[in-house]
């Protein structure tokens, strides 16, 4: 059985990844704006005895790739082998999509136009002529609709048919003056003993005479190269004197321009004016409002985020509560009892309980992905970013890093310029990722009035988004002068997502999240415990027996079991490690369990919970205290409390955002300042901000 | 030459030339944003720093330098 390789290709957001989602069981990520996949995907389907390798690529607008994100796409399609070539289109802007499917007919590769989204085509009026478009572009034609699942198999299908069939004949020529010279071009390249192909030869022409550099590199080692060049050069400088043009790609562009024009005209019904998104882009980008109600929807979320997500947080940490007495009762008295019962359990129940937050957090920057809201944000923000060396585009990055750091680093591909996303990179950990928010909700609970705990969580997260278009406005200063890339960025239509959609989202959302909790964080749990509770200590033990036998009321014998749990707890690898790292702390006012928890931070944030859990669930006899949160608020003092917040803010993500920046960014120099600087500013400000509130008395 | 800074919201005109260079022009052309379409002027921040037009259904947001690189004729 042969595999059929297939890559998906077409401008961005014109839903290929949806696409492929309607026809396999996968679970792509889809969002309504460009620039949504950044990496090539595989997906394999089966149909009968028949295996397709479906490759999902980065939208790119065209061959003349220009972001990263786009040469990951461009790449495959020269230096990869494969099948067939499946263009999505999008049936709305049909005229701008085909001046690329051009592009991609002069690679001469079996290929297929998918026109999706024509369910929004049709609302609107329109109406395109399939036949007569295949007839034209000499492919075949399916008109789809990944949302009403209208049409995918028929993709399936034709790709099947295709493969068997011999590839259709060329029927897109350019203006024959163009084609006058491809000839001549093609005949010196199909002199190489290496080329065999002649409609292969016929795109590397037609790439060459675009002043390609990706094909330039390639034919540059041919014997014939020296002849090509000789008379590429003249063919561009006659084509350039007929057409009076600047450059070939100008002439082509409109070459291809115009047989869209013609094209389009043949086989499509326009449709009536859509108006829904103006109006609706007459109030959010406003001149005037348009910010205030970007700030407003932001503030709205952190509200959400912190008021209801905290209703059913008792119930939930009742449940884990009730399991783990429940456990503690049928488990075998010992250490499996104890690591389990008192380690594990308590310990994920501390971060699970934060699932409703979490899942709020998510929601909204899902609205804000699939709506097309974000590209709104986008513009909105240009101007203000601009300020401080970035560009609007890095607002989707630095967003997608209040959900979690590892995509927004991939997202910067979406970034021209390699300066530009390098400090967008360098910044994007002082968006506060959803893992820190379990920490902030519960440091906010205990040191917090109430009524102002969503104002706080709001405060933390654009405190920490402005510090990082500060510390962007100084790199940009001191370490790359230049300005930054020019801003040219689509703006999708809105798109209502469908209920049934954004709740798959947060049920994946909440898989994951459960999963690494159970996982992960109950490993990291686990060796936390053991580390806190060995090596025993049989003398301290023997001591304090003695003393509580001896003791005469039944508060000194309390005080005396308080006193025993925390020298055994101090007298634990923990706590030696701890005793080892509260020099550097001190300062802060950090006893030596925070600076515990602020380490195992680094593994992931949601373990800084965990291991407070573990840290302060000894020595409390206080029936009063039962929650972490009473106990925080009893033994840290408020502004020791603002100085942890303030290194969580700023100090190094956890390891695997840290291995996604030291994959994307080879600069060795680069990483290991990228390691250190962000450490060493959480330590600075820290330290300000708690020697500011101890000067006003707090 | 008038230029799409020199548009009124709302108006539409023909796109006569690109004066941006490479790379930016091919990323325009891949846009829409190419000799002989129509283009309308939809919106613009208030300091007018960033620019929102529409070429053959397409919405496209610039800067104002990119917006100055974009000669228009009236129709
Ligand atoms: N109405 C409608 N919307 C669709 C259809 N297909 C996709 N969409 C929406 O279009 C948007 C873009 O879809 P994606 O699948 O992310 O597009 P893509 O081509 O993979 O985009 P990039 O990865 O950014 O290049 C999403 O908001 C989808 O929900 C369709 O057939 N009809
Ligand atoms: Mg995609």
């Amino acid at each position: 059985m042969k595999k059929i390789k297939v890559a998906m290709v077409g401008q961005p957001n014109v839903g290929k990844s949806s696409i492929i989602n309607s026809i396999s069981d996968a679970r792509l990520h889809v969002g309504n704006f460009a620039g949504v996949t950044v990496e090539k995907k595989e997906v394999l389907i089966k149909r009968g005895d028949k295996e397709i390798d479906i490759v999902d690529l980065p939208g790119i607008y065209s061959l003349n790739a220009y972001t990263p994100e786009e040469q990951v796409a461009k790449r495959y399609l020269i230096e990869e082998d494969y099948d067939i070539l499946v263009n999505v289109v999008d049936a709305n802007v049909l005229q701008r999509n085909l001046i690329f499917t051009m592009q991609l007919l002069d690679m001469g590769k079996k290929m297929i136009l998918v026109v999706n989204m024509i369910d929004e085509l049709e609302k609107a009026g329109g109406k395109i002529d399939d036949k007569r478009l295949s007839e034209l572009l000499g492919i075949p034609v399916v008109l789809a609709s990944a949302k009403e699942k209208r049409g995918v198999e028929n993709i399936v299908e034709k790709i099947l048919e295709l493969y068997d069939a011999p590839k259709p004949k060329r029927k897109i020529y350019y203006n024959e003056k163009i084609e006058y010279e491809i000839e001549k071009l093609k005949k010196i390249l199909l002199k190489s003993p290496h080329f065999h192909d002649p409609e292969l030869a016929r795109f590397y022409v037609i790439r060459l005479l675009e002043k390609d550099e990706d094909i330039y590199k390639i034919v540059h080692d041919l014997p014939i190269f020296l002849e090509l060049h000789e008379v590429l050069g003249e063919s561009i400088k006659r084509l350039k004197l007929e057409f009076d043009e600047d450059s070939v790609s100008d002439i082509l562009a409109d070459e291809r321009n115009s047989l869209a024009k013609s094209i389009v005209m043949q086989s499509m019904i326009m449709p009536q004016k859509e108006t829904l998104t103006d109006r609706i882009d007459k109030i959010l980008i406003h001149p005037v409002f348009g910010l205030p109600i970007f700030l407003f929807f932001m503030w709205t979320l952190f509200q959400l985020t912190f008021q209801v997500g905290s209703i059913p947080m008792e119930y939930i940490d009742q449940v884990f509560t009730n399991f783990g007495d429940w456990l503690k009762n049928i488990l075998p008295q010992g250490d499996l009892n104890s690591v389990i019962t008192e380690g594990v359990v308590p310990a994920v129940g501390a971060i699970v309980m934060f699932l409703p937050n979490i899942l709020i957090l998510f929601l909204g920057i899902n609205l804000l992905e699939q709506t097309g809201y974000m590209a709104r944000a986008a513009f909105l923000l240009d101007g203000f970013l601009k300020k401080f060396g970035l560009q609007g585009k890095a607002f989707i990055p630095l967003v997608s890093g209040f959900g979690c750091t590892v995509p927004a680093y991939m997202a910067a591909r979406t970034l021209k310029n390699p300066k530009d996303r390098l400090i967008t990179m360098l910044v994007l950990g002082f968006m506060n990722c959803s893992a820190r928010l379990p920490v902030y909700v519960l440091l906010i609970a205990a040191f917090f009035p109430a009524h102002n705990a969503g104002n706080v969580l709001f405060v933390i997260y654009i405190g920490g988004a402005l510090l990082g278009l500060l510390v962007a406005k100084i790199l940009r200063e001191l370490l790359f002068k230049g300005e930054p890339e020019p801003f040219v960025m689509e703006m999708p239509p809105y798109r209502f997502p469908s209920l049934k959609a954004l709740a798959m989202e947060l049920w994946i959302k909440a898989k994951i999240f459960i999963k690494k909790a159970g996982t992960f964080i109950a490993a990291a749990a686990m060796i936390v415990w053991f580390l806190s509770s060995y090596p025993k200590n049989p003398e301290l033990l023997a001591e304090y027996e003695a003393r509580i036998e001896a003791a005469v009321s039944e508060s000194q014998k309390k005080a005396l079991y308080n006193e025993l749990a925390a020298k055994e707890l101090e007298s634990s690898y923990l706590g030696k490690i701890g005793k080892f790292i509260e020099p550097v702390f001190e300062p802060l006012g950090f006893d030596w369990r925070l600076s515990v928890a602020t380490i195992s931070g680094l593994a992931a944030k949601e373990v800084i919970v965990s291991t407070l859990a573990t840290l302060y669930a000894v020595g409390e006899a206080d029936e009063t205290s039962s929650t972490l949160r009473a106990k925080l608020a009893q033994s840290v003092d408020f502004k020791t409390a603002v100085a942890l917040i303030v290194i969580i803010m700023i100090y190094s993500p956890c390891v695997a955002a840290m291995s996604t920046f030291y994959a994307e960014i080879p600069q060795w120099a680069w990483r290991g300042f990228y390691t250190v600087y962000p450490n060493v500013l959480a330590w600075l400000a820290a330290f300000t901000v708690y020697k500011i509130l101890e000067f006003v008395g707090l | 030459m008038k230029s799409v800074l020199d548009m009124k919201i709302s108006e539409t005109a023909r796109i006569k030339r690109i004066t941006a260079q490479e790379p930016v022009k091919g990323r325009l052309t891949a846009m829409g944003i190419a000799k002989g379409n129509l283009i309308k002027l939809l919106d613009h921040t208030l300091k007018k720093q960033t620019w929102e037009v529409e070429v053959e259904g397409t919405r496209v947001a610039l800067r104002k330098e990119e917006a100055a690189s974009i000669m228009v004729e009236e129709i």
